[in-house]
């Protein structure tokens, strides 16, 4: 069923739809992130704004991507742009749940203590609450970085020129060809697998404080001062 | 080492938007002097606003009126940042950052300061010392690593780390067991005499105001200052009903926390060595009002009491004729711990007795119970 010969003859193809795909999630995924974190730092400044927020994020996110990308082609084009728009809007809901979560998961006593200790607002932002906020940002970052490269291939419905590894599939669905749609299909999972495991290591090393470390770091009994 | 600063506050006033006095958190006029180098304990009911009027010294929260001074300076005229900086604050939940290390938590106010990295390490294992945590075993410890004592300890050694003239401390050691507690207390107050920091401690517990304090500010819902005083004047003489009755009616047992041994008159005791002769032994206690007979060996220490039964009729004393043994106090016990163990053993005098262990003289229930009747 599969036709070996044709991936033989089709590697460097492979490899550059792979690039693509990559960098339109990379920039969809920055652009999200970016756009995300001022609307979570917002939200938790003016508790008042999270709910529109959270209500426009979710609308976005409920309009059928199908219907998304040739819907902003009139708008922008046939550009990146175009491309990417959708994959950003899509990626804002799990950004923004994800980060104020993050934000929340920071203990008062902890703010407390920051706010005594003499922190400038900016500076127990980033070196307090950034930093605890870590665990719950990742693991969005982990979340919508998937999804987007699942969808990246949806933007192959805007022609050749996009879709990353989802041109092999629309292509393989024209020529009734299934190696073609394997490729693409497999293709694109084990993308999505490689870059989860890459960002699930930069989370281990970022958030080394949330497990006990080696046996030397275990709760130890109180110590007392001599006398 | 920085010099402490004596604390003011000057008819300090805060109250909540929408209300007016009396609501929880308020605070009420409130006009009080804590001299440099001294613990002040502010007590009182939940919603008397103590916590509320630590937060007003390093500004989280400010006053509606009235003004605070540190030394001389009023509080609100100095940069907030820089005024926290130079404040010592610690709190119950202790509120250490736990993506840091315990020596990066320790060092956090020098690092504000922008010490050298240097000097901040230095600074954090100075400080883990003296708080008693050995630096090369907690250092590079995450918070998460450590029991609910040992991070107290950390949150202490954190707020000194600046060598700040005060120190704030809310309810510090209300969530560790009592035992941990006690040990706390004891090490801070330890610390204390050598550091001689101002402190204002907030504590909804009396007893751990009393022993904490050298003055004690009792706090009235609404924000009033009810008393000021030292521990034994509050025991001794409650300024109202309410001080009275929040200081509690075993008010007589908890002045005996703050007396001492060495603050008595001691009992001489009448003292028989081995090899006396008996019939002079017997003079001597019938001389005596309290006519029991201590024998000691030749240094002074305590054998054990003479036992009558076991006298022989002539001849000498003996150790062997010695038998029961009293507790045995130093001048440091407190009177409150010295009468739980004379009742423990069920005897009339405990023995006090020096460094070296030789006898002092004696405490007797009866002198203990003089000092409990109110005067």
């Amino acid at each position: 069923m599969i036709d070996w010969a044709w991936i033989g003859d089709h590697l460097d193809d492979l490899a550059s739809r792979t690039l693509q795909h990559l960098y339109l999630t990379t920039l969809s995924v920055a652009i999200g992130f970016a756009i995300a974190f001022g609307l979570a730092v917002w939200s938790i400044r003016r508790r008042a704004v999270y709910r529109p927020v959270l209500g426009i994020t979710g609308l976005l996110y409920t309009v059928p991507s199908l219907a998304l990308f040739p819907l902003l082609v009139p708008i922008t084009g046939l550009t990146d742009l175009t491309a990417i728009t959708p994959l950003v809007l899509y990626s804002l809901l799990i950004f923004v749940r994800n980060f104020v979560a993050g934000f929340d998961s920071v203990p008062s006593d902890v703010l407390e203590a920051a706010d005594g200790s003499g922190y400038s607002g900016r500076g127990r932002f980033w070196a307090i609450e950034v930093p605890l906020a870590v665990p719950l940002i990742v693991a969005g970052l982990r979340l919508a970085t998937v999804s987007t490269i699942a969808l990246v291939n949806i933007s192959g419905l805007l022609g050749d020129r996009f879709g990353g590894l989802g041109f092999f599939i629309f292509e393989g669905i024209r020529h009734s060809f299934p190696t073609e749609i394997f490729m693409g299909g497999l293709g694109s999972i084990a993308l999505a697998v490689a870059v989860d495991a890459v960002l699930l290591a930069i989370e281990g090393r970022l958030t080394r404080w949330t497990r006990t470390g080696p046996a030397d770091a275990r709760p130890i009994a109180d110590a007392r001062v001599a006398t | 080492m920085s010099t402490a600063e004596r604390v003011v506050f000057e008819h300090v006033t805060k109250r909540y938007a929408g209300t007016g006095a009396g609501n929880p958190g308020a605070v009420e006029d409130l006009s009080l002097e804590v001299p440099a180098g001294k613990i002040c304990v502010l007590v009182g009911p939940s919603g008397c606003g103590k916590t509320t009027s630590l937060k007003m010294i390093n500004r989280l929260i400010e006053p509606t009126s009235g003004r605070i001074l540190i030394g001389d300076t009023d509080v609100a005229r100095r940069d907030v940042i820089e005024l926290r900086r130079s404040i010592g604050y610690v709190i119950q939940q202790v509120g250490l950052f736990p993506h840091q290390t315990v020596g990066e938590n320790v060092a956090t106010v020098p690092r504000l300061l922008g010490w050298e990295p240097a000097r901040q390490r230095a600074r954090a294992t100075e400080l883990l010392e003296l708080v008693g945590l050995d630096p090369g075993r907690y250092a590079t410890r995450y918070p998460s690593a450590l029991s609910g004592g040992e991070r107290q300890r950390v949150g202490v050694a954190r707020a000194l780390a600046a060598d700040p003239p005060v120190l704030l401390m809310d309810e510090p050691f209300g969530a560790v067991d009592p035992i941990v507690r006690e040990r706390l207390q004891n090490e801070l107050l330890k610390l204390q005499e050598r550091l001689a920091k101002t402190i204002l401690f907030v504590t909804h517990d009396i007893d751990e105001a009393i022993k904490m304090g050298d003055l004690v500010a009792v706090m009235r819902t609404g924000g009033h200052l009810a008393q000021y005083a030292a521990p034994s004047e509050i025991l001794a003489d409650p300024a109202s009903e309410f001080v009275a009755r929040f200081v509690g009616a075993d008010r007589g047992l908890k002045r005996l926390a703050l007396i001492r041994v060495a603050d008595l008159d001691l009992r001489a005791a009448t003292i028989a060595h081995a090899g006396d002769d008996v019939a002079a032994v017997r003079a001597r206690a019938a001389a005596d009002p309290f006519p029991y007979v201590l024998m000691v060996d030749a240094a002074n220490r305590p054998v054990g009491w003479l036992d009558e039964r076991r006298i022989p009729a002539s001849g000498t004393v003996t150790a062997d004729h010695s038998a029961s043994e009293s507790p045995l106090f130093d001048r440091h016990t407190t009177l409150k711990d010295a009468l739980s163990m004379l009742l423990e053993a069920g005897v009339q005098a405990g023995i006090v007795v020096d460094g070296g262990g030789a006898v002092e003289g004696l405490v007797t229930v009866e002198m203990i119970m003089e000092r409990i009747r109110p005067r």
